[in-house]
């Protein structure tokens, strides 16, 4: 995952923090937005058939102006980290070090917002996100926070797992072979594999999958399979871990 | 041992504590209870274990994961700052005190950001009485419709523009909201560029002060003072503070000497965010004199009285922040 974070707990355990991509952001702040002025709106409208129209007009200012700044740094600072929007999309905000904000960076990233906003609708917060390796913007910078994803890691193993839908592998007889042979530390190499692959260099990563392939065609008498090895390794994963009703697939369910 | 029992083993516990993290994440630490509570922390250090333990003999994504979200979370509530003060009490506290200790602390900022201001302040006046035409060059356009006695003549001659409270609300609400975001704005400039906050108030310095120097050179100076300054008394501090909180932030990102760069933001960040308090609430303040007082004609109120008020509002503004209290030691 690049630009993750990993902060080391006193009990010495890493944990790692996947800094939130754009498009997620974008659609949070959105839905924050609009809750923010319908919440501003709401407040005012009983006012105005009890009061002149000019204190209406200075109220609904005031309250869309507390609603728009204080919205974040409200629930920043006492919901965890999570406006309503980022909730839906699954995204928190923290300190840098992995720690709930307190009040002060939630009020500060916040107030930074005025220039993240500049020139129209946060093209330099977006910038800044776009070249800052944790994804963040000038107000995250300043206040020293992060924006992470939660639960990312799961989708990974979806994307490895789609492969098995035109995998040429899933015949009865390799399914067999590969229930009877494939012991756990095989199936875990496998996967592990998969998922590093992209990581590697090409020729790197070729070579490797071709050495792996070849063990596996031997113990799975695969070699008269005209496959490539990094195709065998991509297909054998996928059965493995989708078609098998294997540990990795009973007991570990994404985060809900 | 096998991936499949060292999930069947402990999942138990890791739901668990999935569990009681909902519960303490979404209301107050007395409802969890004491016992709850420890249960917590023990069921945290476990899944931190298991963790560890984890990532030493697989690679799977989904559990890895979800291990690391759990542990994540749960280091997030073990290790947070208490913050449960009552609402009334920290604001009270947070004015009387805290306001005023972070602005004598960091009065060099204040200090650097005044002169700033005042330095353009100086330089736009000599500018514009030195030769006249220098504020039509200085001043946008924008605010040069008319001169400045003019101007005078107009407005004090024609009805108050202030003839209700709903008018003058609005028009107030409309002030400070727009001061606010400009003094976020230089805020984030001091932050994040230094230079940027000090320029933003030097341009602001030579504008206010050519426009004094139009209304000198008319002989109308007595309006100018009483038509900006019982606003002008807070309004100019307040930015002033804004931007002065801004470069204390970003002295902290650029110069942090030998701490490190984290270190330094995180002991700046109480002082800059008492200072961004304070500058709220005293735009709010002269938003509202600035859309009702400010607006009277000198049939309403005597210039003399307009002006006095001024430097009255100003003198509070300076104890309030910077007179030293009884039991603070020097």
């Amino acid at each position: 995952m690049s630009g993750a974070r990993t902060i080391l707990t006193p009990e010495h355990v890493e944990v790692r923090l996947a800094p939130a991509g754009l498009g997620r952001r974008f659609v949070a702040l959105l839905v924050d937005a609009g809750s923010a002025v319908a919440l501003a709106a709401a407040a005012t409208l009983p006012f105005r058939y009890l009061l002149p129209p000019g204190v209406t007009q200075a109220l609904f200012l005031t309250a869309s102006f507390v609603t728009g700044w204080g919205w974040h740094v409200f629930f920043e600072a006492y919901r965890q980290g999570r406006t309503p929007g980022k909730q839906l999309l699954g995204l928190r905000v923290v300190d840098g070090r992995g720690l709930p904000l307190s009040l002060e960076q939630a009020l500060v990233r916040n107030v930074v917002r005025a220039l993240d906003f500049a020139p129209v609708f946060y093209g330099l917060g977006a910038l800044a996100c776009q070249y800052d390796a944790r994804r963040r913007r000038l107000g995250d910078i300043v206040a020293d926070t992060l924006v992470i994803r939660e639960g990312q890691a799961a989708s990974r193993l979806g994307e490895a797992g789609r492969a098995s839908e035109w995998n040429s592998l899933r015949t009865p007889r390799v399914l067999r072979l590969v229930r009877r042979r494939v012991n756990v530390e095989e199936a875990e190499l496998l996967l592990a594999l998969s998922l590093r692959a992209p990581e590697l260099a090409d020729r790197a990563r070729y070579d490797l999958m071709e050495e792996v392939a070849r063990h596996y065609r031997a113990k799975l008498e695969l070699g008269d399979l005209p496959i490539s090895g990094p195709a065998l390794v991509r297909g054998l994963a996928a059965l493995v871990f989708w078609d098998r009703r294997s540990p990795a697939r009973r007991g570990a369910r994404p985060p809900a | 041992m096998s991936v499949e029992a060292f999930v069947r083993e402990r999942q138990g516990r890791w739901k668990r504590l999935e569990t009681l993290l909902d519960v303490a994440e979404s209301s107050p630490d007395w409802e969890l209870g004491t016992d709850r509570l420890q249960e917590l922390v023990r069921l945290y250090r476990q899944a931190a274990s298991d963790l560890n333990e984890a990532r030493s003999y697989t690679a799977n994504a989904d559990l890895l994961g979800r291990l690391n979200h759990l542990v994540g979370r749960g280091y997030r509530f073990v290790y947070r700052r208490r913050h449960g003060e009552r609402w009334r009490a920290g604001l009270r506290r947070l004015f009387a005190e805290e306001i005023p200790r972070a602005f004598r602390a960091e009065r060099t900022s204040v200090l650097l950001a005044a002169s700033a201001l005042v330095l353009g302040a100086v330089l736009g006046l000599t500018a514009v009485v030195a030769d006249r035409a220098n504020g039509e060059r200085l001043i946008p356009a924008d605010f040069f419709t008319e001169s400045p006695r003019e101007r005078v003549e107009r407005i004090e001659s024609s009805d108050e523009r202030i003839e209700s409270v709903g008018v003058a609300a609005a028009f107030g609400a409309s002030l400070y909201t727009h001061n606010i975001q400009v003094s976020f704005l230089a805020f984030a400039l001091g932050a994040l560029t230094l230079v940027g906050g000090i320029a933003i108030l030097f341009y602001n310095g030579v504008i206010l002060g050519a426009v004094a120097g139009m209304y000198w050179l008319d002989g109308v100076q007595g309006f100018f003072f009483a038509w900006v300054g019982p606003h002008g008394a807070l309004e100019i501090p307040a930015i002033v503070f804004g931007a002065a909180a801004g470069l204390r932030l970003g002295q902290a990102l650029w110069l942090p000497g030998v701490k490190t760069e984290r270190a330094a933001l995180r002991e700046a960040l109480p002082a800059v965010a008492r200072m961004l308090a304070a500058t709220v609430a005293v735009l709010v303040l002269a938003g509202l004199i600035e859309g009702s007082f400010s607006q009277f004609t000198g049939r309403t109120f005597p210039h003399a009285i307009k002006t006095a008020v001024a430097a009255l509002l100003f003198a509070l503004l300076m104890a309030w922040l910077f007179a030293r209290r009884g039991e603070e030691a020097p």
